[in-house]
């Protein structure tokens, strides 16, 4: 009765053995490379200097560690939501058109991925320097008498945060939308549905899986973002990947950063563990899409 | 209460080009209150395209639609009140089934409570009470398109379109819903205007059936009408089975096969040949067979004969090599085998003549 999708098997199910053999490659990569740095960092955490939670307390004891951890949720927030409006109607755009608009929209929006992330930061702070063109702009429109500090701000890691995820939002949400048939909108239409109350009642709601999944993403990149922040941001407002690279690089404190990372991991643990919970992917997409 | 619930349907000069496609080409159907009218055709031939400017999707290229008086050739589809049943029902899948049904009201601002006793009332008369809780993904085709159907007409539209809404449902269903969807025309006597690709379905449920074909209207008439009498060669091959010989026409008499001549009665030209070629047609079915001498009888070669139970297809040539079809009843029928010499009976108030020269 329902259609195979992302969530029912189509009926090629494969055996165990067949799994585990077609993921063997990729558990390998993720054991060595991954599990294995992130324990061993763990248990130096909490077994240096001394074998206790004595780095965690740390963490806890000095405000400006924890306005650090504060201060990463909240431009992650700021980030996700921000790349939310910008992203939604790039998304609708895409959907929405065809031909050679829907493949100028698209490398529009994947072009970001053909250069590096390092090169795209470095691009903003070219813009936003003393006597860069916003600063330039800023005065000729008359908003401004004189340069001001754009640079190694909140806001510059913000903008150009936002920029580099932009496309983790795109997707999904384009994904989702195209996944609605359009004969929901016409049904929605002759039942009496304006434009916005076909948005708000059937458009949103149905793509509501690809906007969480959109969020989820960057939300969590975010969260652990270092070369922006590092290259953009101010030195009195770090971020916490900023943070555990000073403490390795400068202090070389390998066990009060591996606390950090820690930390880190187990707040985006505990995101992705409540985002699964609250919004029941599986039960929203239901097959019936 | 007004005594008829049904609008009345005015369409008239409708047009609809797509680039250089013209899809639909000068269309006047006008639809008295409380009619069934299906649009039927192949694909291609606009009957979806009229039905998407009737319900405001589409903004015709020329014409107009007037419903009950009021000209709605612009106004948008959420302005027009008009209820409507999709081909693949289109019901909102986050929403349970009394919210779907509930849905149009809600976009009218009714309150809660009203809304929900309302559904209910839709959901009994598609006899689905009780299902109000469940989501569409929990129903059966048929059940989905009985909410498509309580949607449709929750809030007393006048009008209710219908763009294919049986094609996905299996044949006893389609059978059922039929019957179902006549009832519910008859008990609320509201106009429909329902497309179909389907002859049968056409038949059985239509007062009304317009044929198009490349966009143009090709007949517009009674079910009894359309099958009897077919206006031009299209129709009539459209709709059912039919025979259609080519024949030399003299003015007088039609010479069909070699030798045999017939001269139909004045009621059976559909269209006034010149003298030439013309096409005799006759529905299988009122062909009879019987022996190679019998007099008034068309000599053919039988060339197969196929038992279906009830009725025998029995398939021959003329001896121009023409092929004849006759549905018999099988009951009474000889024995027959192919090769052998019968005679076909054709009914003088059976035969249809048209002016044009059959593709075959």
């Amino acid at each position: 009765m329902t259609r195979p999708g992302f969530f029912q098997p189509n009926g090629r199910q494969l055996s165990s053995a067949g799994i585990l053999l077609l993921m063997a490659p990729f558990f390998m990569l993720i054991g060595f490379a991954f599990l294995y740095p992130l324990l061993s960092l763990l248990s130096l955490s909490v077994t240096e200097p001394e074998p206790g939670l004595s780095n965690y307390v740390r963490i806890l004891d000095n405000p400006l560690y924890f306005k650090v951890l504060l201060r990463t949720l909240w431009i992650a927030v700021l980030v996700s939501v921000l790349a939310l409006l910008m992203a939604f109607p790039v998304a609708m755009a895409m959907v929405g058109s065809s031909g050679p608009m829907a493949v100028f929209i698209t490398a529009c929006v994947l072009l970001p991925f053909w250069s590096s992330v390092l090169v795209r930061t470095a691009a903003w702070a070219v813009l936003l320097q003393r006597n860069g063109i916003v600063n330039d702009l800023l005065q000729v429109v008359g908003i401004t008498s004189e340069p001001i500090r754009l640079l190694y701000t909140q806001g510059a890691v913000v903008v150009a945060m936002t920029h580099v995820l932009l496309p983790f939002m795109v997707l999904p949400i384009y994904g989702a939308l195209r996944n609605i048939p359009p004969d929901y909108d016409r049904a929605a239409a002759i039942c009496g549905a304006g434009p916005l109350r076909r948005f708000a009642e059937v458009t949103l709601p149905l793509a509501l899986p690809g906007v969480l999944g959109g969020v989820i993403l960057v939300f969590l990149t975010a969260l652990g973002y270092f070369i922006t922040p590092a290259l953009l941001g101010s030195p009195k407002e770090m971020m916490i990947a900023t943070l555990i690279s000073q403490q390795l690089r400068e202090f070389l404190d390998w066990p009060f950063a591996a606390a950090l990372v820690g930390v880190l991991t187990l707040f985006v643990t505990a995101i992705t563990l409540i985002f699964s919970k609250v919004f029941r992917f599986d039960r929203m997409l239901g097959g019936q899409l | 209460m007004t005594d008829s619930r049904g609008a009345e349907i005015s369409i008239r000069g409708l047009e609809k080009s797509f680039g250089l496609l013209k899809a639909v080409d000068n269309v006047s159907i006008d639809i008295p209150s409380g009619e069934f009218l299906a649009l039927l055709g192949p694909s291609g031939s606009g009957k979806s395209t009229v039905l998407m400017m009737l319900a405001g999707f589409e903004v015709p290229t020329g014409g107009c639609v007037l419903i009950d008086g009021v000209d709605c050739t612009r106004l948008p589809p959420q302005k027009r009140n008009i209820g409507m049943v999709f081909q693949h029902y289109s019901l909102f899948p986050h929403l349970s089934v009394a919210d779907n049904v509930a849905f149009p009201l809600k976009m009218r601002g009714m309150g809660r409570a009203e809304r929900r006793r309302r559904a209910g009332e839709a959901l009994e008369v598609v006899r689905l009470g009780g299902y109000g809780d469940r989501m569409p993904s929990q129903l059966s085709g048929g059940q989905r398109q009985r909410v498509a159907l309580a949607r449709a007409i929750v809030y007393e539209p006048r009008l209710l379109l219908m763009d294919e809404p049986l094609s996905a449902l299996d044949k006893n269903l389609r059978e059922e819903m039929q019957l179902e969807i006549k009832r519910l025309h008859s008990e609320l006597g509201i106009t429909v205007v329902f497309v179909t690709h389907d002859q049968g379905e056409a038949l059985t449920m239509a007062d009304r059936i317009a044929i198009l074909r490349g966009g143009r209207i090709q007949q517009m008439s009674p079910a009894r009408e359309l099958y009897e009498r077919p206006a031009n060669l299209f129709a009539a091959g459209f709709i059912g089975e039919m025979n259609m010989i080519p024949a030399a026409w003299d003015g007088g008499a039609m010479m069909l096969g070699q030798s045999d001549r017939i001269t139909p009665p004045p009621g059976a030209f559909v269209t006034t040949p010149a003298n030439g070629r013309a096409t005799l047609a006759i529905r299988p079915e009122r062909v009879q067979v019987g022996a190679a001498d019998a007099p008034g009888s068309v000599g053919a070669t039988l060339a197969e004969v196929v038992y279906a139970g009830a009725g025998t297809l029995v398939i021959a040539r003329l001896d121009d090599g023409t092929e004849l079809r006759a549905r018999v009843p099988s009951a009474g029928l000889p024995r027959l085998s192919p090769g052998e010499r019968i005679g076909l009976t054709l009914p003088p108030e059976a035969l249809l003549v048209y002016a044009e020269e059959s593709a075959a």
